[in-house]
Order: C-alpha cells, then sequence, then structure tokens
C-alpha cells in the first residue's frame, strides 16, 4: 500500500493537542486532553441543552509559518457529541522552502457526533500549506465539516499570491472486515503551475467553500434540498452524493464565492439544515469577536 | 520557489512490459501490440462514451462553451486537471504494481462527482466485457473476478490499464493512448452538441496533442497525495450537471 499522508512530513511539531470526548450525566464532556506548544483549546461550554459539548481550538501564536507542522488527534466516544471550532481564522504567512502543515486524526464511535466547523484558511503571499485529515467513523455516528479558503491580502491588490493550498480529507468507514474509503476530497490548488483563475478551475471565483456530511440518514432529497438553498446565495454551488458503506452515504457541497461572508452564509444555512432537522437545534452562532 | 513535493514513487515495471528489450524484439512486440491498442482506443469501441460530457455540458449551458476555441479551453483544463490527477495517475500506480482492490476503492472515494463516478464504472464495465471476449488474460479475469464478487467497481482507466499492460503496451505509450482517446470521444460530444463542424473538432485534437504529452510528464512527477485531487470548478459543474433540465448527456 502507498505510503500514508501521516507519515511524511519533515517539519517539526509547533503545536499538538489531543482530545477525548465522552458521554457522562447525560452530556458531553472532554474525558482526556492534551496539550503542548502552540496549540490549546479553551474552556468547553455548552450552547444549549443538547448535551453537545463546544471546544475552541486556539493557536496562540495566530499563524502558521514555514515548516511548522500541527497535529491534533480527537476522539469522540460512543454516543458524545462535539462541536469544534477554532477561535479566528488559521492564517498561513509566507513558508520560504518549506511548508506549514496541519494534520489531523478523528475517530467518531458509536452514535457519536461531530461537527468540525473551523474558521477560514487565509493563505497569504508566498505561503504553502497542507492540511491532511484522516476520518474513521462508525457506520453509525455523524459527521458535518465545513470550511472556507479564502486568498489572503497581497501588496498589489492580486488574489492567489500563494503557492499552495492543499485540503486532503479522507473519511473511512467502519466495517466488519476493517475501515474502507467512503470518500477521499483532495482539494489542491497551486498558483504558480496552473491558471486557477479561469474556466475549469476556479471560474473567476477566489473563495472557495465545502461542506461534507456523512450521516446514515443522508440521501438524495437531502442533496437537492441543499443545492435549492445554495440558489439564494451569490455562488457557483454543487452538491452530489458519495457511495455508500455500511449504509453510511455521505453528501459533499462545493461552492466558489468572492466572499467569505457569503460562503459564510451559505455553509451555515445548510448545516443549520441539519442541526435543527436531526438534533432540534438552533443555527450555529458562534460569537467570538 | 515551489513547495517541496513529496517524491515520485518508483516502482518496478511490469515484467511483461517490453522496455528492457532489444530494438528488434521491441519493434516485433510494438507490432504486436499496436492494432490491439488502436482496437482499444478507437472511439468505436463500444463502450457508451458518447452518453458523456464529464461535466462540460454544464459549461455549455452556462454559455461559457460554445465555439472551437471555447471547447478547446475547457477540454485543456479537463486533462491537465481531472485526466491527469486521476485516471492518469490510476494508470501509473496500475503499472507500478499498486493493488487493484484498493486502487479501484480510492477511485469509487475520490470521484465525488455522482455522475462522473458512474461514467466511470459504466464505462469500466463495459470495457472489461469487451476486453473479456476481445483480449482475454488471467489479470483481466482477476479484476472481473473482484467487480463479480462486489469487491470492486470496476473504473474505466483501471480496465483500460490492465488490458494494456496485458498486451505489452509500455506505461507511457498506454498512457498517451488512453488520454488522447478520452479527449476524442469528448471532441466527438462536443462536435454534436455544441455544434462544432467536424474539421474543428479534428483541429482541437491536434491542439491537444502537446496537452497530451504535458499530462503524461505530470503524471510521471506527481505523488501519491495528488491522486484524485479535483479542480473545483469542473467539480462544481459535474455535479450541477445532475439537475441540469435539458440534457443530452448522461454525465
Amino acid at each position: 500500500m502507498p505510503n500514508s499522508t501521516l507519515a511524511s512530513s519533515e517539519g517539526e511539531v509547533r503545536g499538538r493537542l489531543e482530545l477525548g470526548i465522552s458521554v457522562r450525566g447525560g452530556r458531553s464532556v472532554g474525558s482526556r486532553q492534551f496539550h503542548e506548544g502552540a496549540l490549546r483549546v479553551l474552556r468547553p461550554h455548552y450552547l444549549d441543552a443538547s448535551g453537545q459539548v463546544c471546544y475552541v481550538m486556539v493557536n496562540p501564536g495566530g499563524a502558521y509559518l514555514g515548516a511548522d507542522l500541527f497535529v491534533i488527534d480527537v476522539e469522540v466516544e460512543a454516543g458524545a457529541d462535539l462541536l469544534l471550532t477554532t477561535q479566528s481564522a488559521t492564517k498561513v504567512y509566507r513558508t520560504p522552502g518549506s511548508f506549514a502543515e496541519q494534520r489531523m486524526t478523528i475517530k467518531l464511535g458509536e452514535g457519536s457526533r461531530l461537527e468540525l466547523m473551523p474558521d477560514q484558511l487565509i493563505a497569504y503571499r508566498e505561503a504553502s500549506y497542507q492540511q491532511n485529515s484522516r476520518i474513521r467513523l462508525h457506520p453509525t455516528s455523524s459527521l458535518v465539516m465545513a470550511e472556507v479558503i479564502t486568498p489572503g491580502w497581497s501588496p498589489d491588490g492580486a488574489v492567489f499570491k500563494y503557492l499552495e493550498v492543499r485540503l486532503r480529507n479522507e473519511i473511512w468507514i467502519e466495517g466488519t472486515n476493517g475501515a474502507k474509503l467512503l470518500a477521499l476530497d483532495n482539494l489542491l490548488i497551486r498558483p504558480p503551475a496552473n491558471n486557477v483563475t479561469g474556466m475549469g478551475f476556479m471560474e473567476g471565483f477566489s473563495h472557495l467553500g465545502s461542506v461534507v456530511v456523512v450521516d446514515p440518514r443522508v440521501d438524495q432529497s437531502l442533496a437537492d434540498e441543499l443545492d435549492q438553498i445554495a440558489k439564494d446565495f451569490n455562488a457557483y454551488t454543487g452538491v452530489s452524493l458519495t457511495g455508500t458503506l455500511a449504509g453510511s452515504p455521505g453528501l459533499v457541497l462545493r461552492s466558489l464565492s468572492n466572499s467569505t461572508e457569503e460562503l459564510n452564509n451559505l455553509l451555515g444555512a445548510c448545516t443549520g439544515v441539519l442541526r435543527e432537522r436531526w438534533y432540534g437545534q438552533a443555527p450555529l452562532n458562534l460569537r467570538k469577536y | 520557489m515551489p513547495a517541496p513535493r513529496c517524491p515520485p514513487r518508483r516502482g518496478p515495471l511490469p515484467s511483461s512490459a517490453p522496455t528492457r528489450s532489444p530494438h528488434l524484439r521491441q519493434c516485433a512486440l510494438s507490432a504486436e501490440y499496436q492494432l490491439a491498442l488502436q482496437q482499444l482506443t478507437d472511439s468505436a469501441l463500444p463502450t457508451g462514451a458518447f452518453a458523456h460530457s464529464l461535466g462540460f455540458e454544464s459549461y455549455i449551458e452556462r454559455e461559457l462553451v460554445g465555439d472551437e476555441g471555447s471547447f478547446g479551453s475547457w477540454l485543456h483544463a479537463f486533462i491537465a486537471q481531472q485526466l491527469t490527477y486521476s485516471d492518469g495517475l490510476a494508470v501509473r500506480f496500475l503499472y507500478e504494481g499498486v493493488e487493484l482492490g484498493f486502487l479501484d476503492s480510492v477511485l469509487s472515494a475520490q470521484l465525488l462527482a455522482r455522475e462522473v463516478r458512474e461514467a466511470s464504472l459504466k464505462m469500466g464495465g463495459r470495457l472489461l466485457e469487451i476486453g473479456g471476449e476481445v483480449f482475454p488474460s488471467a489479470e483481466l479475469e482477476a479484476y472481473r473476478g473482484l467487480v463479480r464478487a462486489g469487491l470492486a467497481g470496476g473504473h474505466q482507466p483501471l480496465a483500460f490499464g490492465v488490458i494494456a499492460r496485458s498486451l505489452g503496451v509500455p506505461f507511457e505509450a498506454a498512457l498517451s493512448a488512453y488520454l488522447f482517446a478520452t479527449l476524442t470521444s469528448l471532441t466527438q460530444n462536443a462536435v454534436r452538441a455544441i455544434p462544432l463542424g467536424q474539421n474543428a473538432g479534428q483541429r482541437v485534437l491536434r491542439q491537444a496533442h502537446d496537452a497530451v504529452a504535458a499530462a503524461v510528464d505530470d503524471v510521471a512527477q506527481l505523488c501519491w497525495d495528488d491522486f484524485g485531487a479535483v479542480s473545483p470548478g469542473l467539480e462544481i459543474s459535474q455535479m450541477r450537471h445532475e439537475r441540469q433540465r435539458a440534457r443530452m448527456f448522461m454525465s
């Protein structure tokens, strides 16, 4: 088998975070927590009465620089429910001759749930960034993740001055004969190597948003519904279903726009539908400012 | 300066590949596989490729593709992105000996636009069937067995790669032929759909020769983590095609 993504970096570990969530007394709590270097979490809080615990990741350094490696390991145990977000945008500055990297490993136990809602990624001039996430789900667990990539400001006002952004998500579903790969969501934007602005790539847009949902309740009518919702936004959006493994299908929404706010609103509207319908929760309103 | 990349994977060439053979033997062998490769890549091979636009029909609806120049631009984006990062790398990893069932599952996982995933499986299924009748081999039978047992889906680039490799076609020749055959089918479909003149279609194809050579070079340089990297624009257009009202194509 080819080399795993997770074994291939030369950067030194600038920050490490480990988080285990389990259920105690009817609500989800952090039962295991470890951090070192430039990564930590704020005190957990509860946004509603659902029992879902919210953890906010903080990078006290504020930015990712060359050869920085951040390692995040999250396990949501059986029945537990985690909302994981960030305190502010992930900013990647110049990474001369190297790249910044985040490696995330996530394991979702039986009947567990993760909402992974980081702030946008901003890649500045001469930045190279790789984000590798390996997510392993029990077929009864539920994953919703949303991401936005924004080009950072450059002195001449042009967008796409970064060198490379790679967001690679592997989603595995556990089965009787080991885990199988449900979805490989591999975004690679290399502005110097391709003309990324035009037709067939960014289609004239500058910002990119994605939502990935893996849940036994995902079906074609949900995909069609999210597609309808997306029509109300000033963005170019597609929605499609992945295959199904062990009764667990996935849904991918991909959207291009010229505004972080527009994409955040679109992604929030879509994830809001799922929160309301599946959990009776209000749309997410993270006040971080 | 470009970001450091993971090194290209090196794998043994299959023993059946005649690249190490003396010149005369190579000529004799290349003559042997040449006709087979032509038959395999002929646009008349009934895989159903005439029914798939792989997303360009969305661009026609948006009026971004409507003539020879704009279709050529789309075709160049398509070969430099999706055909290189998905199909092309699949053929390379197959030739390098990566396990077929695993490659098949990664292709199913990375083709996130449903219609394109189904197109690859549909055309792959036809190719496996035709190959079983006209170019039978133990390797092909093994792949068909995996598909019958539900352990693999049966994707087009892998079905092609298995057959080409069993015929002794060297990797680069096989990849170029596969890529150009795909472009030929798409161009013929564009000639009907846009429509373009037949000669315009031929000009588009002639201008794609360099893009095919560049794609073969890129495929050799890329690494495992690049496998399945998508261009968001192409992918969104392929997803939107699912809900397009007036359409000629299944994808």
